[in-house]
């Protein structure tokens, strides 16, 4: 059944009881969640911000509390930087290891892009210690990565550039005794940036299935965040390295606190954009553990004098962000100024700290300014509420993988089919799918490294391969046949009579049980941008800084402000969102 | 031989299947099945390309009302469609069918998956395999390429068999296939790829 996003006091439901600290009330209530016509717009899916529920967030979590170990466990780097090195990561009896390797590379071979074919370095987490044979296998089918054959133990496969501007610049610094410029350090926020992390079997590397026993791997792309992870590390190591050999004993490392503040880079294009589109399931599993963390914390009913302080603190913490997140993008500086703006607006209006001191606190801020605010404003006063109550929203973290159904549901008639089209639909059937404009893209694959590419239908050939994201097209189409059809034919008879309608049907019995499954846009249509769908993982990924560079790729930071290996145990290690460097 | 990983044998027979244009949703199906065949060690490659053969041809059928020998029913595209039809209308099927492994790995998933129970008998009224909870019983050697006469019904009660149970947990993710084979269900799919070009480029933001 829907429900609508509605926080009146007296509609608060019980869910179970839940403790938010000893010196908090305990609530036994979440709010309604939001409807998935709310949420699943596009432009709303493009301004989500990281959360604690963040792939990211999770893995820091998961290091910290299981008490991983990092280490370097070889050095095979000469002068120049080129070698080969392997961190080492240990959990209890796991290990797991980023084998490095690092090439010299022209600065005309450097590309973001995947279609490259040469990186600075390339990368695998493997799973256990390789041997001697599998790090010289490696070695010649890491450097090529897509083209080459792979192991089954490798989990990942990633490549990456350095920044040559930031790399050079610290590099001199370092070697002089200096700390580098801290404005550089920010603008830039990373040494070293990946073109692609590759996981789960792609290119013949193992199956996340054949190792999802292991804890670690149940959570959604772990094996990726660890590889950036500890790519970062070891571009922290590269350089200080580098450094100590250029510059001997006049050279210092990079300090702590600008460490801490290097993430790592990533360019991402439309390779991201198909993974929430064929993969339904997953979508809700995210969408909903978010939407229920903000239905959670929105339903506490009172806050003590430290959660208030907190919660002041972060929507500080935010604007400062804010205030060192700076693109060339012209749309994306505006959303940026405006959300700068409100968060001003916010934390200066008196109400706010009156509205904190009273119940229903975080609700009653939300209603209060959401109609003076951009969707970038109340989507990160989302990521803000649910900063504090780690204990609220930690178990939803569970929540956030599923083994995705092959078979569809035999229990449906044609009848209820029809309900769910026409109930949960209603934006498909609304798009006028003979209009010119609501067909103006379509979806498809490159030859080139495989790549998922957004062509139109009046300039590109290919459209006889595209994707099948025409999801309202295909509502509607079956909407009518199943109109011709006897009402209580199985939906079983109508797919066996009609194999052309598996597809769809398998999404709209999907979508039945799992509401937020579905991007409510059409997908075609000419004001579609990918760039929303784009940020919308990213988000999950837990990226900060998103730098769009139009409206099909984007370059963001991972990790940035995160711990350091030797920092995972201090008390705080776990608070690291809206990344800020003093003086930058 | 090669080795592959079973995300690589769905994606690559999903696209392969697309690229003789079958049904997004038929393609999924047995890129399932696909995958479900080769994580318990059997033998997949080969008929999977037999059949595109077949579909190409127009010697093999996707209708359950409409197979003959010499053009029986594709397990291997319509076994999803087809136990889920039979489980829902709680119905016997009987017909011709191909490489009917296809069809008791969809027997496997959907049982699982829907908790139903599930019985392929030959024309003798044989038992070829039962799904019973969480189990398969399964007679391998039954199981031919050759095109046969099936029965397929559901079953409400266990029954005496004298056929093995499959163990199902002895699984292998890594798969070794023929390499021939593999390059063919690889440049299969690479039809699906659209040439590169300066508008494609710019679709990419480049």
């Amino acid at each position: 059944m829907k429900t609508g996003y509605l926080f009146f006091v007296n509609r608060l439901i019980q869910i179970k009881k839940m403790k938010i600290n000893n010196k908090t009330k305990e609530t036994q209530k979440q709010s309604l969640l939001r409807e998935p016509s709310k949420v699943m717009k596009l432009d709303r899916l493009g301004s989500f911000h990281q959360t604690r529920l963040s792939f990211s967030r999770q893995l820091i979590e998961q290091l910290k509390n299981n008490k991983w170990t990092i280490k370097i466990s070889k050095w095979d780097i000469d002068k120049n930087g080129i070698g080969n090195a392997i961190i080492s990561s240990v959990k209890g009896a796991n290990e797991f290891c980023l084998v490095v390797f690092c090439h010299p590379i022209n600065d005309q071979d450097r590309s973001d892009r995947v279609i490259a074919e040469k990186w600075d370095m390339t990368f695998s987490l493997f799973n256990g210690k390789p041997t001697q044979a599998e790090i010289n296998y490696m070695s010649k089918n890491l450097k090529v990565q897509e083209a080459g054959h792979h192991l089954p133990k490798q989990m990942t496969l990633s490549r990456a550039n350095k920044s040559v501007r930031v790399f050079n610049s610290v590099l001199s610094s370092l070697s002089e005794g200096k700390q580098p410029s801290k404005t550089l350090i920010n603008d830039i926020g990373y040494l070293v940036r990946t073109t692609a992390v590759y996981g789960n079997g792609k290119f013949g590397i193992g199956d996340f299935d054949s190792i999802s026993e292991n804890s670690f791997l149940k959570k959604p792309f772990q094996a990726e965040m660890l590889t950036v992870y500890l790519i970062r590390f070891f571009s922290i190591e590269l350089i200080n390295f580098l450094a100590k050999i250029k510059g001997e004993v006049s050279s210092v490392r990079l300090s702590d606190e600008i460490s801490k503040h290097i993430g790592v880079g990533n360019a991402t294009g439309l390779g991201m954009a198909p993974f929430l589109i064929n993969h339904p399931e997953l979508l809700h599993k995210w969408i909903n553990a978010r939407e229920t963390a903000i239905s959670k914390v929105l339903a506490i009913e009172n806050l003590d004098i430290k959660q208030q302080n907190e919660i002041i603190n972060l929507l500080n913490r935010a604007l400062s962000y804010c205030t060192q997140w700076k693109v060339d993008d012209q749309n994306q500086s505006v959303r940026i100024k405006n959300l700068r703006l409100d968060l001003e607006t916010i934390i200066n209006n008196p109400s706010t700290k009156k509205l904190l001191s009273q119940t229903y606190p975080l609700k009653n801020i939300f209603d209060f300014f959401v109609d003076q605010i951009s969707l970038e404003t109340e989507e990160i006063l989302h990521s803000i509420f649910m900063e504090p109550f780690s204990n609220l929203v930690e178990n939803l973290t569970e929540e956030m993988a599923t083994v995705e159904t092959k078979s569809v549901p035999i229990k449906y008639k044609i009848k209820k089919v029809i309900n769910i089209i026409r109930q949960n639909y209603d934006w498909a059937l609304k798009v006028d799918v003979n209009e010119q404009k609501e067909n103006h893209f379509f979806w498809y694959t490159s030859q080139a490294k495989l790549e998922p590419r957004l062509g139109v239908q009046v300039r590109d050939h290919g459209s006889e391969k595209q994707l099948p994201f025409d999801i309202a097209h295909q509502v509607q189409n079956t909407l009518k046949l199943l109109e011709t059809l006897p009402e209580n034919m199985t939906i079983s008879e109508v797919m066996i009579k009609h194999p052309e309608t598996r597809n769809i049907i398998r999404r709209i019995i999907i979508n039945d049980t799992s509401e937020y499954s579905e991007i409510q846009d059409n997908l075609h249509s000419d004001k579609t941008k990918p760039i929303d769908i784009l940020r919308c993982k990213l988000s999950f990924f837990g990226a900060s800084k998103y730098d769009p560079k139009s409206d099909l790729w984007t370059r963001i930071t991972l990790f940035q402000g995160a711990p350091l290996p030797h920092q995972l145990q201090e008390k705080n290690a776990c608070d690291w969102i809206f990344p800020y460097l003093s003086d930058a | 031989m090669l080795e592959v990983s079973s995300n690589q044998i769905y994606s690559e027979t999903y696209k392969a299947l697309r690229s003789i244009d079958i049904d997004w949703g038929i393609a999924k199906d047995s890129a399932n099945l696909c995958k479900w065949l080769a994580t318990h060690n059997q033998f997949f490659l080969g008929s999977i390309l037999k059949t595109t053969d077949l579909y190409k041809s127009g010697n093999i059928s996707t209708s359950v009302n409409d197979n003959t020998y010499d053009k029986p029913l594709s397990s291997a595209l319509m076994g999803m469609v087809l136990v889920e039809y039979v489980a829902s209308n709680n119905r016997t099927w009987e017909g011709y069918l191909n490489s009917p492994k296809f069809l008791v790995a969809a027997m496997d998933l959907i049982s699982h998956e829907q908790k139903c129970h599930l019985e392929l008998s030959d024309r003798h009224h044989n038992i070829i395999a039962i799904t019973d909870k969480e189990k398969l019983y399964v007679d391998l050697n039954s199981l031919s390429n050759k095109n046969e006469y099936f029965f397929l019904n559901v079953t409400q009660k266990n029954k005496n068999i004298n056929i093995n149970e499959l163990n199902l947990y002895d699984m292998s993710f890594a798969t070794k296939v023929n390499k021939k084979c593999w390059e063919k269900l690889k440049s299969m799919a690479f039809d699906t790829y659209v040439p590169e070009s300066d508008a494609s480029k710019s679709g990419a933001g480049y």
